[in-house]
């Protein structure tokens, strides 16, 4: 569905049905550079199961209108406003990477607004590597290349797909390709609030970790786990991209998690 | 390296697409020879039919076996998805039905594949599809051809038979600052020797019975999503930006982005034409493709040499091959094919049409048939076979004269092939002379 925060248009699927704020809703947020898409393999079962579905685009990405955030507390902000505009006073918050830390200020701001939060391929703190900002800046295909080929673990890279016939990396590509990476890469980098967030936050909560994630390492997720009190899985064969590559056992700990709150 | 995987070519040729299967760990793609699948509750089932999560549900949709042919092509063109169907043919008409609707435009080149022009200047016809045949390397011509409903640009990367190539940078920004996608069909060409969306085209299809299988056993098509054409942007395709009301009014660029194509494909071409490719034939297909650029280079090396031997030959007025200076797009084949654009040569004999049915009859080696791509060679006749249904003013703008005879090179020793030629030649000029 479209609709306008801070007077921009924003796009933000609703897992194929009409969204209904009366429904127990649950927020999907994407990560550096991606945009809805990342979610469409959960999106749609929440939608069809008794929950309404929200996976916006931020600003300036893919489908929603609007200049880049450039900060991660920025982005906490705006998806209160989000929140606000589409009616939406509490929702289960699911953030994937850079997602998730947007959640983590959304949660630091606003408590009462989060039933419960999941972290899906996540950690703390992203440092980035000033190189690959600067990549992104200039080519940032190219910055998208060396995201991909760290970000998919090994099964994606010999072209195994959750959906017969399709590519995630090519479609991964594409979509960061054409988004603010840059701005996304630099905001994750300079977020430090983190790890003093998490302590403090006290909402049922969730992390989906992966065991080849070289984004955001096991060690790192789990460090974020015990900071959270959060119940953890480990899905050991798979990388960073979990929502994409693993869709199917990403929505199983998801859903088994947020169906029994 | 592709858009879609960070590993070499010849890797992907060999692996992408399947890993051992973890219950008997087969090294080789195994052939899932199944009508459908059986849901592990109703439930799974369910979520299945919603596109909830991916899987299969009936081959006539998908298949085990032909998803990994899908994903090993679209990694080696370096799509975002791929779609394979039952024959070329079945593919190029899935592409233009997924993208045009009753009223709609097709521009495409006039030097193209008979059947192909057959289906775009006929058959669409009869359901209200119209198209233009242009000069495809003449750009003022394209755009003058551009109406409100133009919804493609089609060409074929190596024009069949005239052996014309598209000048695909050219065509791409003619079209793109239209609005318009380009389609191509990529037969000739193979992804082992040019890359069409790393030049900016938007959808490519193959006919992988010709060089991609190479052996000549099995008929199958694939249409590849290049993931990179804005369609909500060109403002011309309702067909992936409205809603589609058999999938709950799903919209197949909001939800799926730069793979909209191909799941539109999937799921309205695959349910509703049911051109399904058989998990046989893209078992056999996968086992062609393991070779392509092995198999390439050698085309490509016997037709250079075959081209030169045949300049030399004293009863052949003329031949023709991209790499040849006289080919009036050689300087596009050289930018577009530095491997070297492909393996077909064709050629003319003293004697017209009479004198060129004697060298066809006259060969041991080379097969007399309506295909292309083999390992083996094979010719033919074009003028009164692929292209026979075409009008004289059709065959002339697609670079067919009578005399023409089509050699789709082979990858045997170069020295038998020239022998069987040597011979061939001998009975053209006999017969050229006893007329």
């Amino acid at each position: 569905m479209e609709l306008q925060v801070n007077g921009k248009l924003t796009f933000a699927a609703t897992g194929g049905k009409e969204f209904d704020s009366s429904l127990p809703t649950v927020l999907f947020i994407h990560g550096s550079g991606m945009d809805h898409r990342a979610w469409a393999l959960q999106t749609r079962w929440f939608a069809f199961h008794g929950y309404s579905v929200l996976a916006p685009d931020f600003p300036g990405h893919s489908l929603s209108e609007g200049d880049a955030i450039e900060s991660i507390e920025a982005m906490g902000v705006w998806l209160d406003d989000f929140l606000s505009a589409a009616g939406v006073e509490k929702a289960h918050v699911v953030g994937h990477s850079q997602g998730f830390l947007s959640a983590l200020e959304l949660a630091h701001n606003h408590p009462e607004k989060v039933l419960s939060l999941t972290g899906i391929g996540t950690a703390a703190a992203i440092p980035v590597n000033p190189a690959l900002i600067e990549t992104a800046e200039v080519v940032p295909a190219k910055a998208a290349d060396m995201m991909l080929q760290w970000g998919f673990g090994p099964a994606a890279q010999y072209g195994i797909s959750a959906v017969p016939g399709m590519q995630p990396i090519a479609i991964g590509r594409q979509i960061m390709a054409n988004n603010p990476l840059a701005v996304d890469l630099k905001a994750c980098a300079n977020y430090e609030a983190g790890a003093a967030i998490a302590e403090k936050l006290d909402v049922p909560s969730c992390l989906i970790l992966a065991g080849k994630d070289r984004m955001t390492p096991l060690k790192a997720g789990k460090a974020l786990g015990v900071a959270l009190k959060a119940q953890i899985t480990v899905l050991p064969e798979f990388g960073h991209m979990l929502p994409v590559e693993a869709p199917k056992q990403s929505l199983q700990a998801l859903r088994a998690f947020i169906s029994s709150l | 390296m592709s858009r879609s995987s960070y590993l070499q070519a010849d890797t992907i040729a060999l692996h992408s697409g399947y890993q051992p299967e973890s219950d008997h760990g087969s090294r080789a793609v195994p052939i899932y020879q199944t009508t459908s699948y059986v849901f592990d509750d109703v439930s799974q089932a369910s979520s299945l039919f919603n596109v909830e999560q991916g899987g299969h549900i009936y081959s006539r949709m998908t298949n085990p076996t032909v998803a990994v042919l899908e994903q090993r092509i679209a990694a080696l063109e370096g799509g975002s998805g791929a779609i394979c169907t039952a024959s070329g043919m079945s593919a190029l008409y899935m592409t233009f039905t997924t993208l045009c609707s009753a009223g709609d435009h097709i521009i495409s080149s006039a030097q193209i594949y008979g059947s192909t022009a057959t289906l775009l200047s006929h058959t669409l016809k009869r359901f209200g599809i119209s198209c233009t045949f242009v000069a495809i390397n003449d750009q003022d011509a394209i755009k003058a051809a551009i109406q409100d409903n133009t919804k493609i640009v089609f060409c074929e990367s190596i024009g069949n038979p005239g052996l014309e190539v598209s000048d695909l940078d050219a065509i791409c920004a003619t079209a793109h600052e239209a609005g318009l996608p380009v389609v191509i069909d990529a037969t000739f060409a193979t992804p082992s020797l040019n890359r069409p969306i790393e030049h900016g085209v938007n959808i490519v299809v193959h006919s992988v019975t010709k060089w991609m299988g190479g052996h000549g056993v099995a008929v199958g098509g694939v249409v590849v999503d290049g993931g990179n054409f804005d369609w909500k942007a060109s403002g011309r395709f309702p067909e992936l930006t409205e809603p589609y009301a058999p999938f709950h009014g799903i919209k197949f660029w909001d939800e799926f982005g730069p793979s909209a194509v191909a799941m539109r494909m999937r799921a309205e071409s695959m349910r509703d034409l049911g051109a399904a490719m058989s998990p046989n034939s893209a078992f056999l297909l996968l086992q062609g493709i393991e070779t392509l650029s092995l198999r390439m280079k050698q085309h490509v090396a016997n037709a250079h040499e075959l081209m030169n031997w045949l300049l030399e030959q004293e009863n052949v007025s003329w031949v023709n091959h991209p790499d040849l200076e006289t080919n009036k797009t050689h300087d596009v084949a050289t930018r577009l094919f530095p491997k070297g654009a492909g393996s077909m040569v064709c050629f003319g004999v003293e004697g017209g049409r009479d004198a060129g049915a004697a060298f066809i009859d006259a060969l041991q080696l080379g097969s007399n048939l309506a295909n292309v791509g083999d390992s083996r060679t094979l010719v033919l006749h074009p003028g009164s076979t692929t292209h026979s249904r075409l009008t004289p003013e059709q065959m002339a703008a697609g670079g067919i004269s009578e005399d023409m005879i089509r050699v789709s090179v082979g990858i045997e020793d170069i020295k038998d092939i020239k022998a069987d030629f040597a011979n061939g030649l001998r009975a053209a000029k006999r017969a050229a002379g006893a007329s």
